[in-house]
């Protein structure tokens, strides 16, 4: 029975991995050899050794800090914004009368496009007819024109409040996962006079487990993906304030005509990718059992 | 037996219909697999079909951003509407619609990476350049020595902008004379007359101020167009230097004392005398400001005075509001845009190319895009007619206009490498938030001159 079953499992998953290969292994082999190149549009890749890379991590503010966003922005989403899907989760998993009408409101920021919600909050902290700035006026202060999106001192901010508490992704794995709990264990526990909140801190969150390092690996990856919202709201900007590495590839290549730099971010963005994964693995212990 | 036979044959049914899924995604008819892409030149084709031995039209491609709400998308619609009429026989224009300039300019420096470009391209925003560079396209010399009434409606200056070497590697479509709209009713209340040098231009800033009025319609975002227009004409005026500046094709050394002197300007122009939203606006928010009787002046060429007598865009009566004027110094901005270059490959199609530039940058086409979209023809044969004059008398005042200047240079954009178009955005609120000096930003802008390869 395993031989035929092995035939199978061959027959299915060859066309994913000629896809895989053609789509994205051809992709990052040639990314990962033309990151040794000066390579511009219009010219020849031209083999330079490791100058891209010594120049990456010795000679430019603008990857660091991209780096450093990055990195920061990867840590929030994946705690925070993970710890903000859960906690909603296990409210909503309490069925009070009200679960369904906020499962589905908590959804909606999660099914607008990245463009759309970047729009939205342009509109919404606009200095001169933002909503937000309009109700600081109604409370007195007349003159209020704080541009959230370009001061210093508030533009990370302005665009990490774009996604971070929306995590009704995680919400809705972490229910899923809860479902799919035995009822029998809650029962027992009831009987022993557990309370709610010993169930939910005893019972329920260590059986999530696994799926909580799943969401933690959709979401902080996610973070290594993200450009739409900053694109549309910052730009990266003031100065490098909002840089991520997504957003720095994309104006090395673009802007800058450097593809071969711009690719020696891209393999070490990759890097970078495959350390995280591999840590919250280790960390979580995903795949094994939940004892 | 059954049962293994019944696997087999379900397995390779389903092998089957993924294989055809997976090709189906792959076609070869570019312009049939996109949902995107249009072609623009179904009567050409269709005759060309019900007669067999009648020679198909010639397939060019050609990407647009002109589409939308753009300010051009009624002159672009226009002409290639005209051009299937005269030659759709001949060529069949597919158009690809391309919503935003920079993702135009984007999707053209992948294609040019990968050398695929297509048939027709407008090489704006340095995308001429990674062309020319890249021998992807042909240069108009032996097309225009065929056709010297052509080359005569395209005109001697025009041609010399856009040659580099002796060969003219794109023909523009438009010159563009750009000074700055300003509010009548505000300048009377305000009790003030368009500048003539920047001490009056910033002194009737106070005035307008002081009157209550929001004096300038800035934005810092997308390319920062209407407060660099306003940057390109303070550097442009300051002298003899500040004049070579802005005529000099991608200028590297930004850490001059013009290019201080009008930073340290604009900072104030941004801290003192534009709307609360303008650091990090587009250009829609500065328009709107201006449209709205927001603000009293706003930046901006010709193609503009459209909007003013639309209602979805501006206020009731707002165009007959309206003036416009020259920069202090008796200058204005006054370039030639890029144009349409060629890029395709076999020698039909860069015939048929030639053939679809040649009727929007010739006499027709030009003035299509006159009466269609107030774009300013390169040919001096080409006047407006009596319909547009009268309904667009501010267009004639910025002809007469453009002909008493006497003080010319070019925009930033036309003139700066894309990688700085792109850096005011984040250098503005730098400056404007004291993050750096008015010095530092020049050097900045010198290092990212520098990167552009």
């Amino acid at each position: 029975m395993v031989r035929k079953n092995k035939g199978y499992i061959t027959l299915f998953l060859l066309p994913t991995v000629v896809l895989f290969i053609i789509v994205y292994a051809v992709s990052i082999v040639i990314l990962f050899g033309t990151s040794f190149t000066e390579w511009s549009s219009g010219r020849k890749p031209v083999f330079i050794g490791l100058a891209n890379y010594i120049q990456l991590f010795t000679d430019d503010s603008d990857f660091r800090k991209s780096f450093l966003n990055t990195g920061v922005w990867v840590l929030l989403q994946s705690t925070i914004h993970v710890a903000i899907g859960t906690v909603f989760a296990i409210i909503l998993n309490m069925k009070e009368f009200y679960w369904k009408f906020a499962r589905t409101v908590y959804m909606f920021p999660n099914i607008i496009s990245g463009a759309a919600v970047g729009m939205l909050f342009l509109c919404m902290l606009n200095p001169d007819f933002g909503a937000v700035n309009s109700i600081v006026r109604l409370f007195g202060n007349a003159d209020y024109a704080q541009n959230w999106f370009m001061d210093y001192t508030t533009a990370f901010f302005s665009v990490t409040m774009t996604w971070l508490p929306y995590a009704a992704v995680v919400t809705i794995l972490i229910l899923a996962e809860i479902a799919a709990i035995p009822e029998s264990l809650f029962e027992s526990a009831r009987i022993d006079g557990a309370s709610e909140l010993k169930i939910n801190f005893y019972i329920i969150l260590p059986m999530l487990r696994n799926i909580i390092g799943t969401c933690v690996i959709l979401a902080g990856t996610s973070m290594l993906q993200k450009m739409d919202i900053i694109m549309m709201t910052t730009g990266g900007g003031p100065g490098n304030e909002t840089m991520n590495l997504p957003i720095y590839i994309y104006k090395t290549a673009l802007m800058e005509n450097n593809f071969g730099y711009s690719n020696s971010v891209g393999v070490f963005l990759i890097g970078f990718g495959l350390v995280f994964v591999l840590l919250c693995r280790n960390l979580f212990r995903i795949g094994s059992s939940q004892n | 037996m059954r049962k293994p036979l019944f696997k087999t044959s379900f397995t390779l049914a389903s092998t089957l219909i993924l294989a055809l899924s997976i090709s189906a995604c792959g076609s070869q008819n570019s312009s049939e697999n996109s949902g995107a892409a249009a072609t623009v030149a179904p009567t050409a084709s269709g005759q060309a079909s019900d007669t067999p031995a009648a020679k198909a039209p010639v397939k060019i491609s050609y990407l647009t951003f002109r589409v939308g709400t753009h300010a051009s998308a009624k002159l672009e619609e226009e002409q290639i509407k005209q051009f299937n009429a005269k030659y759709g026989k001949e060529v069949e224009v597919v158009v690809e619609e391309i919503p935003s300039d920079s993702a135009y300019e984007d999707k053209l420096k992948i294609l040019a990476v990968s050398g695929d470009v297509p048939d027709v391209v407008m090489g704006k925003n340095g995308i001429n350049d990674i062309l020319i560079k890249g021998n992807l396209v042909t240069p108009f010399n032996d097309y225009l020595d065929k056709d010297p009434e052509w080359k005569a409606a395209v005109g001697e200056a025009a041609l010399a902008a856009n040659t580099r070497d002796g060969k003219v590697w794109s023909i523009s479509d438009q010159k563009q004379n750009i000074g700055y709209f300003y509010n009548k009713e505000m300048f009377e209340k305000a009790g003030i007359q368009p500048a003539q040098t920047w001490d009056e231009f910033m002194s009737n800033n106070e005035k307008l101020k002081a009157a209550g009025f929001v004096p300038l319609a800035l934005m810092t975002g997308e390319n920062a167009w209407t407060t660099n227009l306003i940057l390109a004409a303070l550097v442009g005026t300051n002298g003899e230097a500040g004049n070579t500046f802005m005529n000099t094709l991608h200028p590297t050394d930004f850490n001059t004392p013009e290019m201080i002197q009008a930073l340290n300007m604009m900072k104030t122009m941004l801290e003192k005398y534009t709307t609360k939203d303008a650091l990090g606006a587009g250009y829609a928010n500065a328009a709107n400001a201006f449209s709205q009787n927001k603000a009293a002046m706003i930046a901006n060429g010709p193609w503009m005075i459209g909007d003013f007598s639309d209602p979805t865009k501006s206020s009731a009566d707002f165009d007959k509001k309206v003036g416009v004027a020259a920069y202090p110094n008796n200058s204005l901005i006054s370039t030639y845009e890029v144009g349409y270059m060629i890029g395709a490959k076999t020698p039909e199609t860069r015939d048929a190319a030639e053939k679809f530039i040649r009727f929007k940058t010739g006499i027709e086409g030009q003035t299509i895009a006159l009466e269609y979209g107030n774009v300013m023809p390169v040919s001096n044969e080409i006047q407006p007619s009596d319909a547009l004059k009268q309904k667009y008398p501010l267009f004639v005042e910025s002809i007469k206009l453009a002909q008493q200047t006497q003080v010319h240079y070019q925009s930033f954009d036309s003139i700066v490498y894309p990688n700085i178009t792109d850096a005011w955005k984040s250098l503005y609120p730098k400056l404007v938030f004291g993050q750096s000096t008015a010095e530092e930003i020049a050097k900045e802008l010198t290092k990212i001159a520098a990167k552009h390869k």
